[in-house]
């Protein structure tokens, strides 16, 4: 009788043991099935070129990983609304698997509600015969502005990247009048310059691009940035070697390399008419993806971010670093050597930096 | 020498070299005052040169996926002039159409895309294409459901759903100002990725294929229809049953499709 109870009581545990176990399975089974919740992502100055060819990346999942769904707001101005709601159309027209929903407004509170991504492409642009001021002065309050409504109805850890150029003092307006946005999460664009950086390495060698990293832009995403490829590499057949050595030609790149970087967007409007739309849009995916999942192992990139006065660079202007990305925040990587004549690059691009900073603010006055 | 892993050219030969996958979007555009002869006599020329192009020097086995208008008609050229090329490799782009159908059923049930499948686009990349949704379903918490019975507005889908989806194109260029780029590149990719890598279980796609006479289409035109792939190759879903409705509208066309393939041969003789 005894070992008959006992025998029972062992199967029943038994059974609710498994039971429990194939819970356990099954539940997350589906909970690693199951989607992700979907990721907002803001687009300012989405019906123009740059945004056209930004946002069916971030469909596609370019920006954020092939699993991640995401919902899209676009803000453009009154002028615009039509040709944003044709971008509109042509996004539900892609039937895009992650995106599933769109946004498509002139309202920057609308556009702002909710967003944990936000991408400014929207800026004025320069014409011709205009000042330096008046383009400032118009981006100036244009940054002022928007940078109140991010404040109030983005999410919280809202991550910002501004594009629109002047972008490093567009970026340090909207932080200086978003003053609840965490001053890490405001960025500006260099990783374009940081990509062309690594082109141009990569056809020099005649290598793949995917070979070359570690260069570093310094500065303002302006023609004073200092493409650094003292601590850049390749990576060969017999292991990482260092551009400097590979080229084995300082001349170039102390020069020409320099000046071709720098002065890519102006040899891209030559060509096409029309400025640099699709690499923008690349690079600009490419600096959310790393800030968001993460540097590679032994890579950093290039992210214009409020400055902590690392390498001696002023505190308090958004300048360009380079970083490393992990579980979402950016880390300026330190103790790379400094050689003079990179030493007044710093300098030279930080004291434009810090021009455009009392222009930018002369205009608020 | 392959530098950089981009070929940029004007020389048709040094753009074919070696390719595995063409995407002809290139064409004479309908300007103002052109008539529908003189567009197609531009394009048959353009073709008829790029079939040959390709047929020399592409690489063996090479996917074409033509684009620009009339893409059904470039399609049938380029099969014409480069024999030698497989007929199945050959398709035109109807894929913008199939997704914009999937884009009004998702808006219309306030769904999300990526349930809504199985629509199909028939015939010619035109205003008489066919956008069906008689086999097309949601997916549900209750399981997959046919969009006709979730829709429940027959006069819709065999009305208004069909003729925008039908003049689409004419919608964007007239919000736009320029033609759907954006969309049409991305149908683009999901053309050849489904073509390449397979389509889902359960899932077919749009593709302007060669007709073998499926569905009493005339064998010969390069006809859409409703088709999975495996392997690298498309299929062409059979068995579907087909109402009187639809019936004309298959034909009416492939009718089109027939009097547009006159037209592109009276152009080359």
């Amino acid at each position: 009788m005894v070992s008959v109870d006992r025998s029972l009581f062992v199967f029943n545990t038994l059974a609710l043991f498994r039971s429990y176990r194939l819970f356990q399975i099954s539940l997350s089974l589906s909970l690693s099935t199951m989607a992700k919740e979907p990721v907002r992502v803001l687009v300012t100055g989405a019906a123009g070129q740059i945004g056209y060819a930004l946002v069916p990346m971030i469909a596609r999942g370019v920006m954020l990983g092939a699993d991640q769904p995401v919902i899209l707001h676009m803000l453009d101005i009154p002028p615009a609304a039509e040709a944003l709601n044709g971008v509109k159309m042509e996004l539900v027209d892609a039937a895009f698997p992650l995106l599933k929903g769109v946004v498509a407004t002139t309202d920057a509170i609308e556009a702002c509600t909710g967003v944990n991504i936000a991408v400014m492409v929207g800026g004025f642009p320069r014409k011709e015969g205009m000042e330096r001021k008046d383009v400032m002065s118009k981006n100036v309050a244009i940054y002022k502005s928007q940078a109140s409504a991010l404040e109030k109805h983005a999410a919280a850890n809202c991550k910002v990247l501004v594009v629109a150029n002047p972008a490093n003092t567009n970026a340090l307006i909207l932080k200086e009048f978003a003053p609840s946005i965490p001053e890490k999460n405001i960025t500006c664009l260099t990783r374009l310059d940081h990509n062309r950086a690594l082109g141009q390495v990569s056809e020099r060698l005649n290598v793949p691009v995917s070979d070359v990293k570690n260069v570093i832009i310094w500065g303002n995403h302006s023609s004073t940035q200092y493409p650094d490829v003292n601590h850049a590499t390749v990576t060969t057949s017999a292991g990482e070697k260092p551009v400097r050595q590979l080229v084995a030609d300082d001349e170039w790149l102390h020069g020409d390399f320099i000046s071709t970087v720098q002065q890519r967007g102006a040899a891209i409007i030559k060509a096409r008419k029309l400025s640099s739309a699709l690499s923008a849009a690349s690079s600009a995916c490419d600096h959310i993806r790393d800030w968001v999942l993460g540097t590679p192992e032994g890579t950093w990139v290039s992210m214009g971010v409020y400055s902590d006065g690392s390498y001696n660079v002023p505190a308090g202007l958004i300048y360009s670093f380079p970083v490393t990305c992990c579980n979402g925040d950016w880390t300026i990587v330190q103790g790379l050597a400094i050689d003079d004549l990179s030493r007044k690059k710093l300098d030279l691009t930080a004291e434009e930096l810090t021009e455009e900073k009392a222009l930018a603010y002369s205009c608020l006055t | 020498m392959i530098a950089s892993g981009v070929v940029a050219t004007t020389d048709v030969v040094e753009a074919c070299t070696g390719v595995n996958i063409a995407v002809m979007v290139g064409g004479f555009p309908r300007k103002e005052g052109m008539e529908r002869k003189d567009v197609m006599s531009k394009n048959v020329a353009i073709y008829k040169s790029q079939a040959s192009a390709l047929e020399k020097h592409a690489a063996a086995n090479c996917k074409v996926l033509v684009v620009a208008n009339p893409a059904n008609t470039n399609a049938l050229i380029l099969k014409e002039f480069a024999p030698s090329i497989p007929e199945k490799n050959i398709s035109c782009l109807t894929r913008l159409d199939h997704n914009r159908a999937l884009g009004q059923i998702s808006e219309r049930l306030n769904v999300p895309v990526s349930d809504v499948k199985n629509v199909i686009i028939w015939g010619n990349h035109s205003s008489t294409q066919y956008p069906d949704v008689n086999h097309a379903t949601v997916k549900t918490p209750a399981g997959e459901k046919p969009v006709r019975v979730l829709v429940a507005n027959d006069e819709w889908l065999n009305g208004e759903f069909i003729t925008t989806v039908q003049q689409r194109g004419a919608a964007i260029i007239k919000a736009r100002k320029l033609s759907s780029a954006l969309s049409a590149a991305s149908s683009a990719c999901d053309h050849i990725r489904d073509w390449v890598l397979g389509t889902p279980e359960g899932t077919w796609v749009s593709m302007g294929v060669y007709s073998d006479g499926s569905y009493n289409v005339p064998a010969g035109l390069i006809y859409s229809f409703p088709v999975t792939c495996c392997n690298g190759q498309w299929t062409i879903v059979q068995g579907l049953p087909i109402d009187e409705l639809s019936r004309k509208k298959l034909d009416l066309t492939a009718e089109e499709l027939s009097e547009e393939k006159a037209l592109a041969y009276s152009c080359l003789s």
